[in-house]
């Protein structure tokens, strides 16, 4: 299933899972909820919710969408408190800062009678959720390393930057592994990058001084290819085929894509876009007559100088 | 170059070893010799290069906080500050970009903004904490979360880019070298000289060291306390608007994750440098080794995958821990006397 | 209280050939030393003899290099960083070693706390500490803190805590250093008291009158040797001075010579007021000594801290040569030709953890920078000056200060302060803490400076000093002056008359 496909599903909707209480107050209140932006990634998902926000809310005179973002674990747990006691809410969109701190709050809204849509980080007791929206964490490393198999032979050396250890890292990473293994390519170290450019920098220098022999990069992330871009611009070592495969979907990276950039030729799409999908979801479990409750699991795509205009927003941040 | 480090010049068969001064020089001897060991490259040009540049950065803004530290101050803003000045460099040069062109005027105007920048915000510390009468700690914790935020502020929560058309121009100021030294590394050398010379041979460094010491006691021997003190956040500020100068063009951009955790990497290097951290001892070329110590570590830990990933922080704590226990050991010395 | 009385009681703590060496520094030679229950034994020496680290063994902060300690007649290795507490033998520090922040009552019990199950017992440690302190006759709440008290109140805590702590031996350093006369009569009615319990105090002072007064025996030592013993009854004060310097001290105060009195005035002080000072004025010669004696907190050093620009004043004038002024800072004062000489100088006048040079330097900074840098050949060759000149006795150069002796460090102060070439020196208690041989030459000096046509103030708590040194004498008394004394009216009667309140001048200079 990818996000193509879902959004599909949406457009040809039915009525479904409407509560007679949805219907108590003259609109229907949906609260989005997410960690306040402090990197690009979740600067660009904070602008797609309030883009969707105002869609939306054109769309549908008599739903309104109410962002809340929370600078930390704790003040989330009160942001739902809050949803829950002043705005009513009919159903909730969360973005969970920690899975851990959060499950009990989310359950409390649910008590409550809302509708539950949870995206990316899922909570840690199952079945709270009505609607579950999220990447593929495993996916994008397995795509990646399809992509490298496709381009790579036998022998050849790469190496890989990883992110800060999570468990996001840690299920890229190995699903990157598992792939990979088999094929000849041999993965020469993998150092984390923590997400940030300036590390990608450092370490991909050291990799330079440390392999003569490297053939291509994974990044895993596009901040971290920027850095492994600039190291390896300043050492020279651009040529002979070399290149980076860098995640996540980051417009100047599509952009430069699109344009035909042969060291970062190809790009794995984990969306800032997916909270969107998720309020697009929950507004059609009120609006739609098909049915909606489930897990949507968006598609990693692989963004190619072909299709990359279709994932380029120029006005988001990220 | 030290005045109180010397031990007592009695008459002994051994040449006692001073190891507060030598600790933090040995421990980076170790490491060179641990890093060669592991891998041959580890000495080649281009990771001595690498690694010098890469000091340059934390060495310069941890000499300000030597000054800070002596007078017995302390900046936890500094890598807030270097990233909200990096922001607003970027963004001052990208719209200076219509008015001056791309040429060597938009980078002047950046670097002279980023100066300005840097004064300032040291000046709002100082006079905070002089004036203020509130504690250095707190005022610097509050103005380090206002640098953050802002900077997230400004780039929208995403990254501030430099003007493609300015990188070619600014470009080198990170990249080229100058007698086969990085430009980098000869701003880092000229600043260390400098601050030498302010801490060690100046009435200035004097009056830093005694206020570190007792603020009473400068205040009674007719020091402007309260000047003096502004003066060192404003080395400080100086010192992290002349990194962030250097830091810009290397990657051309800015984002609310720039510099984060740099002002502990430059107290780190201050206290492994024998500075002592409650004031009125300060050394400079200490605080240049700790730079370098600190630097190196990263990029060892980047040559061998003998250790997990996971224990990074491991051993960049235990190295800290030694390298300081090295120098603070009272090795063979003689107990203090009572004359 | 003669000594031969229980002479026949074996010693409670005794030091038997003790000798000490800092690396190959010695400073105690073979010295033997004891104290019985029940008796006061008085230790005296000037600066550097040894008394501080007889005294730190005696209370097992330091090991002897050779020889024995015997306690209750066992040889017996003291257990170090004062736990020997547990012992019964207790040291009190000159640099009182109370936790500023915490209160009376947590002072006095901190390490053995009252508690009931796993609570603080606050309610009997307050009742004991409020037992305790009656008993000394000191009039302090349990429950205030040991910052909001006076130097003399909190020496007054740290003995009452050392008693409530049962100790068996007592050693103190200069108890009475910071104490006023009345104080001190009421710190000696309680030491008799412990003495009669059967206490050994072991009591270091430089103030021969009260070793005479409250100790049964004296031991002198001279330059880390063993000079006497004996019993105090046995001993005139010359003696002792004698012994202690081993040379004639026949003139502890250089003779006084008439100032002129139509000698011009450098210093003009005009109805002062500050929150502790209220509507003073005074006149100050040249090359005249013009004493200020009074109680402790009648406003003495706030007033000069206030002239000198360390302080704000709220009213008055300040004249200097005829002149209008108004110091906002120290160095403005400096510069004027005035200095204050702080009588706190661990606190407020050196650097302790540095060496003598910067120290020196620090006042007058600014005359030893040459292009921009600090001129350190200047500072050395003004090292070796100030050291010849006030005869600083420093084992060697590299010394941190902290380390030095009291007498050391205040010849260094007055260097230091002399550095800026003064025209008016102010000095707030020149000698307090210091041994008489050394307390001769800082009186000598400040003759000299006088005779050298500067003038000089000295703020002193210490009435001999007063009479010995001043030419003129303002007594103060609740932020006034009440009174000049000056000439053949310079006598304790005068001048305690006018500090005490019995006695007030119509408002004149």
């Amino acid at each position: 299933m990818n996000l193509t496909k879902t959004m599909l599903s949406l457009a040809v909707g039915g009525a479904i899972a409407l509560s007679s209480s949805a219907f108590a107050d003259d609109k229907i209140k949906i609260g989005v909820s997410y960690p306040t932006p402090t990197h690009a990634w979740a600067a660009g998902m904070n602008w797609h919710a309030e883009q969707a926000e105002k869609r939306l809310e054109a769309l549908y005179p008599d739903v309104d969408l109410i962002l809340v973002n929370s600078p930390d674990p704790s003040a989330q747990a009160s942001a739902l408190e809050d949803l829950v006691s002043v705005s009513q809410i009919d159903a909730l969109v969360v973005l969970p800062f920690e899975s851990e701190p959060l499950t009990d709050p989310v359950l409390n809204v649910k008590k409550s009678g809302a509708l539950i849509t949870v995206v990316d980080r899922g909570l840690s007791q199952p079945g709270i959720e009505d609607i579950y929206v999220a990447g593929n964490n495993p996916e994008l490393g397995r795509v990646s390393a399809q992509y490298m198999k496709g381009r790579l032979s036998d022998g050849d050396n790469i190496v890989i930057l990883r992110g800060i250890p999570t468990t996001i890292d840690n299920e890229r990473f190995d699903a990157f592994m598992a792939e990979i293994e088999g094929s000849g390519i041999n993965v020469l170290d993998h150092k984390h990058a923590n997400w940030n450019r300036d590390d990608g920098f450092e370490v991909m220098q050291d990799f330079l001084s440390r392999f003569p022999d490297i053939d291509a990069v994974w990044a895993q992330d596009d901040d971290i290819a920027i850095g492994v871009v600039a190291a390896l611009e300043q050492a020279g070592r651009t040529g002979d085929g070399m290149f980076v495969v860098g995640g996540a979907g980051m417009k100047e990276t599509i952009k430069s894509i699109a344009d035909g950039n042969e060291l970062q030729p190809v790009d794995v799409l984990y969306p800032p876009a997916m909270i969107a999908t998720a309020m697009d979801v929950t507004v059609a479990a009120f609006k739609s007559n098909g049915p909606v409750a489930g897990r949507y699991i968006l598609g990693a795509t692989l963004i190619t100088q072909e299709n990359a205009m279709q994932f380029y927003f120029p006005d988001s941040p990220f | 170059m030290s005045e109180n480090a010397a031990a007592q010049p009695t008459k002994k068969s051994w040449p006692e070893i001073d190891f507060k001064t030598l600790g933090p020089a040995i421990a980076l001897l170790i490491l060179c010799i641990i890093g060669y060991s592991l891998n041959s490259a580890f000495l080649s040009e281009g990771n001595v290069t690498n690694l010098l540049t890469r000091s340059a950065f934390i060495g310069i803004i941890a000499i300000g906080a030597t000054f800070v530290i002596t007078a017995g101050g302390i900046d936890l803003s500094v890598g807030s500050m270097a990233a909200v000045i990096a922001g607003l460099m970027i963004i001052i040069m990208n719209n200076a970009v219509d008015t001056f062109g791309s040429g060597v005027a938009t980078v002047l105007i950046g670097c002279g903004c980023s100066i300005i920048l840097g004064i300032g915000a040291g000046w709002i510390n100082g006079v905070l904490t002089t004036k203020g009468k509130i504690e250095a700690f707190i005022v610097t914790l509050g103005t380090m979360g206002i640098y953050r935020s802002l900077v997230t502020y400004f780039a929208d929560g995403g990254t501030l880019s430099l003007d493609f058309a300015i990188r070619g121009t600014y470009r080198p100021v990170y990249y080229e070298s100058f007698f086969g030294l990085p430009i980098p590394v000869w701003v880092f050398i000229a600043v260390s000289i400098v601050g030498w010379v302010l801490l060690n041979r100046t009435a200035f460094g004097r009056f830093c060291t005694a206020i570190g010491s007792s603020e009473a006691v400068a205040k009674y021997s007719a020091i402007n306390v309260d000047r003096i003190k502004t003066y060192t956040y404003i080395i400080q500020g100086l010192c992290v608007a002349l990194a962030t100068i250097i830091y810009v063009p290397r990657l051309g951009s800015a984002s609310g994750s720039t510099g984060v955790l740099w002002e502990l990497e430059a107290i780190a290097a201050v206290i492994i440098g024998g500075t002592v951290l409650k004031g009125g001892y300060g050394r400079i070329g200490g605080t240049i080794l700790g730079a370098l110590i600190l630097t190196t570590i990263g990029n060892i830990l980047n040559f061998t995958d003998l250790i997990s990933n996971y224990l990074n922080g491991t051993m960049q704590g235990l190295i800290i821990i030694i390298a300081v226990w090295l120098q603070r050991g009272s090795w063979g010395k003689n107990k203090k006397t009572k004359t | 209280m003669p000594s031969h009385e229980n002479s026949d009681i074996t010693p409670l703590l005794c030091a038997d050939r003790v000798s000490m060496s800092f690396g190959e520094v010695p400073v105690l030679f073979s010295v033997s030393f004891d104290v019985k229950a029940g008796e006061v034994h008085a230790l005296i020496g000037e600066n550097g003899a040894g008394k501080s680290t007889l005294m730190k063994i005696l209370g097992g902060f330091h090991q002897p290099t050779s020889g024995r300690i015997l306690f209750e007649g066992e040889p017996t290795a003291l257990p170090p960083f004062g736990q020997s507490e547990a012992l019964g033998i207790v040291l009190i520090h000159q640099e009182l070693n109370l936790a500023e922040q915490m209160t009376v009552e947590e002072n006095i019990f901190l390490g053995r706390e009252h508690s009931r199950s796993i609570f603080l017992d606050r309610k009997s440690m307050t009742e004991l500490t409020r037992k305790y302190l009656a008993d000394m006759g000191v009039d302090i709440s349990p429950s205030t803190r040991i910052s909001d008290l006076s130097i003399a109140e909190k020496q007054m805590v740290e003995i009452v805590k050392a008693m409530s702590r049962d100790a068996k031996v007592l050693i103190m350093d200069e108890p009475t250093a910071v104490l006023t006369e009345a104080e001190t009569e009421l710190f000696f009615r309680q030491v008799e008291k412990l003495k009669a319990k059967g206490v050994a105090i072991v009591f270091v002072s430089h103030k021969l009158p009260e070793v005479k007064k409250i100790a049964d025996r004296v031991t002198i030592l001279r330059d880390g040797q063993w000079i006497a013993t004996k019993s105090t009854s046995d001993l005139t004060m010359d003696a002792m001075a004698q012994m202690m310097v081993g040379r004639e001290l026949s003139n502890l105060y250089p003779p006084k010579n008439e100032t002129d009195v139509d000698a011009e005035i450098v210093l003009a002080v005009r109805n002062m007021r500050t929150s502790e000072i209220n509507d003073v004025s005074f006149d100050l010669r040249k090359g005249e000594i013009l004493g200020f004696s009074g109680l402790v907190g009648s406003g003495r050093t706030a007033l000069f801290e206030a002239i000198c620009g360390i302080e704000p004043f709220e009213s008055g004038e300040i004249f200097v040569d005829g002149v209008s002024t108004h110091f906002k800072s120290v160095a403005e004062a400096r510069d004027a030709g005035i200095t204050y000489l702080t009588k706190d100088r661990k606190g407020k006048g050196l650097l302790l953890q540095q060496t003598m040079r910067p120290n020196l330097s620090l006042f007058a900074l600014p005359k030893f920078v040459k292009n921009f840098m600090m001129d350190t050949d200047a500072e050395e060759a003004a090292l070796k000056r100030g050291i010849r000149r006030f005869d600083i006795r420093a084992r060697d150069p590299k010394v941190l200060v902290g380390d030095m002796s009291g007498g050391n460090q205040q010849k260094l102060l007055l260097a230091k302060t002399m550095e800026c070439e003064p025209r008016i020196l102010i000095i707030d208690e020149p000698t307090r803490g210091i041994d008489v041989g050394t307390k001769q030459q800082i009186y000598h000096f400040i003759a000299a400076l006088a005779a050298d046509g500067m003038s000089v103030i000295v703020i002193s708590s210490e009435m001999p000093e007063i009479i010995g040194v001043c030419h003129r004498v303002a007594v103060m008394r609740e932020g006034r002056i009440t009174g000049f004394v000056s000439g053949s009216e310079i006598n304790e009667t005068e001048i305690v008359r006018y500090a005490a309140g019995l006695k007030e001048a119509p408002a004149h200079v």
